[in-house]
């Protein structure tokens, strides 16, 4: 099956002149269509640097992504544009509050990926708002409402609504569920599972919270200091991590099954190796 | 890696031990029937109790608006304006609270009590050093020299598990990450030696190792110092490996209460119950299970 | 634009608005009221308010209610002219440099310094000295000098819009960045630059003002607010009270100007955020 979104050798460097600092170092990783995968890294891992190279808002220097099979990476200016206008990808902010326009609609919120393609009436955009409201689980009378007047978890689904209003292939979310609630979460994370269910999307979650994505992801991926360091099913990166900042971040999640705490002492090892790690990084 | 306290407190700490009729209490911290409400006269909080035994570690879970965080604030003494106790009593090591003077209140504060807050960098002069900023508590509540306040304040970033403090104490908030912020903001909240210190989501925007370190360090100052910690957190993952005892927040009131262990096995309020599930829906635990039943 | 109405709706935005309208009309129908003709000398000079005389005479002999009605449009209208071509080579370069690319970014960037640099009074001076002594160009003179700050304020709100995640958002559906602009940066661009144009408006009166006061721009016999309270000056022993009249108008004007700026500012930036704390019942108190 041909990968929905893959990305081989990229290398990304941020910045200009003597403040230009590298951030991804040979990342490679794929989605399939249908899949959730999910993407852990902390701060300073380059997770949203990747992310933003896949949407083309950052350039890369070496390596490719292909989306669909077409090759993304060197697209500019209107080609870009157009590309985009098509939806194959779309992109869920991690803030809801700040990623929706104050000043417009839920109505005009959910309905600018369309309205930008051109083409439709305006009843077909009533149409679309309401099927998009309807499949987040957002009530109706919301259309008409703004921003600043609904819940966090409320937006967050408005800005999952509008995303997947214009029908993508590739969703990704960066950070979809970290400012919201327990219960909010979880309404959120099964919205997702459910999308891909029924629309086949394939799913990249950003996040650096390891514990967040058992149960939700199929796949994955570790990026540590810019660099792809463990790959695997969700349940093999969990219960048996081989790479040691793997294993720092499994036994770094709080849980509450535990019947007493991961051991400081064993963590304390793991980082004196993954301090190693990272003074002498290893090229993939 | 061991916190010792500076000779100034460890003195006044046994002074206080040794003095009269002071029997060291069960009970450092006591709320009972703590009601706030805001301008308009609606209550907040409705009746919330705590116990806070000493040296113990007392986790407050609950979502935003639960009233958890305005619990702290009352027993701090720092209400924004308009929210004010309109009802109850809260004792700190059988001193009532309110019913200080707001200096005296003022004076508790750093001595006796002491908070770490969600984002420690607004809590920082952006414009001084850490370490000076570290040394100006020193001076000011320990009453130390200026060159004594500098070199303390390196032994304490150490001590907190900064490496090469003396580089960290020259360096900016802004160049700092946020874990290690937070230690600064941890080494200034302890300074004067307080005997209860309240983490108020003083984790949730920091990465998961980083908030594992933070939260061993607390753990840390428990055991070292016997210091006595409050821990507020949306996350009853965080409270469950750093607390004995819970309370489970919700809406203005505490709906549930006792040992962590036993409310988390056996959860009597049905909110309670829905917290755990929440966790056990999506997280670690569920693929645990996942294989363990496959 | 739901902020200015909303500025309007105040108890200041309102009194303000209504005094602007005052002379506006003012500016429009004054020379008509006026009960003398501003220009003819009379014998009487130099007299106290009198029942044929509301507020005397001048030095010449000259009604001075009249003078100061019929000087209303050429002071008035003529601070909208300054301010209007200010506006137009400020505003645009200001919120386009945002997204025109870096080149025409240092460019406009480069140009207003220098115009910023240039000092005010010798500048007016010399373009009326090059072009004629006469009103519209000093009005171009003016306008030239007000343009930077116009361009600086334009430009700053829309760099605080141009990166916000929705922006983002809307650039990753394919937006041209002059959908992006009218959709997202404009209506947020405005409050800020209805603000400023108020107050430049002040500004630029002031300026009209002074200018007239100097003799520049423009040409007497014509009156002026500002060219009144300059003639009367000289004869201020004789009629202290002179030059009130022409600066309660200038003053009303400025101040109402002014006032309405804070209004629209102090109602402007929350973007229903009031209305949503209310929504939720009883003043909630999100603090924890």
């Amino acid at each position: 099956m041909t990968a929905l979104l893959d990305v081989a050798g990229l290398h990304v460097a941020l910045g200009r002149g003597r403040g230009r600092a590298g951030i991804l170092h040979g990342v490679s990783l794929t989605v399939a269509p249908g899949e959730i995968v999910g993407l852990i890294g902390e701060t300073g891992s380059g997770k949203t640097t990747l992310a933003r190279a896949v949407l083309g808002l950052a350039r890369a220097q070496r390596g490719s992504i292909t989306i669909d099979g077409r090759e993304v990476g060197g697209l500019r200016g209107g080609a870009l544009r157009e590309f985009r206008r098509g939806g194959a990808v779309q992109y869920v902010f991690q803030d809801p509050l700040r990623s929706l326009d104050p000043e417009r609609t839920v109505f005009e919120t959910l309905v600018e990926g369309l309205v930008v393609r051109g083409g439709y009436s305006r009843a077909e955009l009533r149409e679309a708002a309401l099927d998009a409201a309807r499949l987040v689980s957002l009530p109706p009378d919301l259309l008409p409402r703004h921003p600043g007047e609904l819940s966090g978890g409320q937006r967050q689904r408005v800005a999952i609504a509008r995303a997947i209003a214009v029908d993508p292939r590739l969703l990704i979310c960066d950070e979809p569920v970290s400012a919201l609630d327990a219960s909010t979460r979880i309404t959120i994370l099964e919205l997702l599972l459910r999308l891909r269910e029924t629309r086949d999307l394939g799913v990249l979650l950003i996040t650096h919270d390891l514990g967040s994505l058992g149960g939700v992801a199929d796949r994955v991926v570790v990026l540590y200091h810019g660099q792809v360091v463990e790959t695997g099913t969700t349940e093999e990166v969990l219960l048996a991590p081989r790479h040691p900042y793997t294993r720092l971040l499994v036994s770094s999640v709080p849980s509450i099954g535990d019947e007493e705490p991961p051991d400081p002492e064993l963590r304390r090892a793991l980082r004196e190796e993954v301090r190693g790690l990272a003074a002498a990084p290893a090229r993939q | 890696m061991s916190v010792s306290p500076d000779p100034a407190t460890a003195a006044r700490e046994a002074a206080e031990a040794a003095g009269p009729g002071a029997a060291a209490r069960e009970t450092l911290l006591s709320v009972r029937g703590l009601r706030v409400s805001v301008a308009d006269g609606s209550e907040v909080l409705h009746g919330v109790d705590l116990d806070v035994p000493r040296g113990s570690a007392v986790g407050l879970v609950g979502e935003s608006g639960s009233g958890k965080t305005l619990t702290c604030r009352a027993v701090l003494g720092l209400l924004p304006a308009g929210v004010e106790v309109t009802g109850g009593e809260i004792t700190l090591d059988g001193t009532e609270l309110t019913a200080l003077p707001a200096a005296r209140r003022a004076r508790l504060r750093g001595t006796d009590l002491a908070a770490v807050f969600q984002d420690p960098a607004s809590y920082l002069n952006p414009s001084i050093a850490v370490g000076a900023q570290l040394a100006e508590v020193l001076r000011v509540k320990v009453g130390l020299g200026r060159r004594a306040a500098r070199h303390r304040a390196v032994e304490l970033l150490g001590a907190m598990g900064l490496r090469h403090p003396e580089h960290v104490s020259r360096q900016y908030p802004f160049e700092l990450s946020g874990g290690m912020l937070q230690r600064v903001l941890i080494a200034m909240s302890i300074t004067a030696g307080p005997r209860l210190l309240i983490a108020d989501e003083a984790t949730t925007a920091l990465d998961v190792t980083v908030q594992a370190e933070v939260l061993e360090l607390l753990a840390e100052l428990r055991r070292d110092r016997g210091l006595t910690l409050v821990v507020v957190s949306h996350d009853l993952a965080v409270i469950s490996q750093v607390c004995d005892t819970v309370h489970v927040f919700r809406d203005g009131g505490v709906v549930e209460a006792g040992p962590t262990r036993q409310v988390l096995r056996a959860p009597r309020h049905p909110y309670t119950r829905e917290l755990i599930d929440n966790h056990e829906r999506f997280g670690i635990g569920r693929v645990r299970e996942q294989r363990s039943r496959s | 634009m739901r902020t200015v109405t909303a500025a309007l709706r105040t108890r200041a935005g309102a009194v303000a608005a209504a005094v602007l309208v005052a002379v506006l009309l003012l500016a429009v129908v004054g020379p008509l009221l006026a009960p003398y003709d501003p220009l003819r000398n009379g014998a009487d000079i130099l007299q106290p308010p009198s029942a044929a005389h509301w507020f005397g005479t001048d030095y010449l002999g000259r009604d001075v209610l009249s003078r100061v009605l019929a000087g209303a449009p050429a002071s008035v209208f003529t601070a909208f002219e300054a301010v209007g071509i200010g506006l137009v080579i400020g505003v645009v370069p200001g919120i386009t440099s945002v997204h025109l690319g870096r080149a025409y970014e240092w460019i406009t960037l480069r140009v207003m310094d220098g115009l910023i640099a240039l000092p005010f009074l010798i500048f007016a001076i010399a373009v009326a000295a090059l072009l004629g002594n006469a009103v519209h160009q000093a009005m171009v003179a003016v306008g030239i000098l007000l343009a930077p700050s116009f361009y600086r304020i334009t430009r700053a709100a829309a760099l605080s819009h141009a990166n916000a995640q929705y922006v983002t958002a809307a650039q990753l559906f394919g937006a041209s960045t002059w959908w992006v602009l009218r959709a997202h940066v404009w209506s947020k661009v405005l409050p800020t630059l209805v603000v400023a144009t108020a107050n430049a408006t002040a500004g630029g009166l002031l300026v009209v003002s002074s200018l007239t006061f100097l003799g520049i721009g423009v040409v007497p016999p014509e009156p002026t607010w500002g060219g009144i309270v300059a003639s009367d000056l000289g004869y201020l022993t004789q009629r202290p009270y002179g030059p009130v009249l022409p600066s309660l108008f200038i003053m009303a004007t400025v101040g109402a100007l002014n006032l309405l700026a804070d209004a629209i500012r102090d109602t402007g930036g929350d973007h229903g955020r009031a209305r949503s704390l209310r929504r939720t019942g009883a003043g909630r108190v999100r603090l924890t």
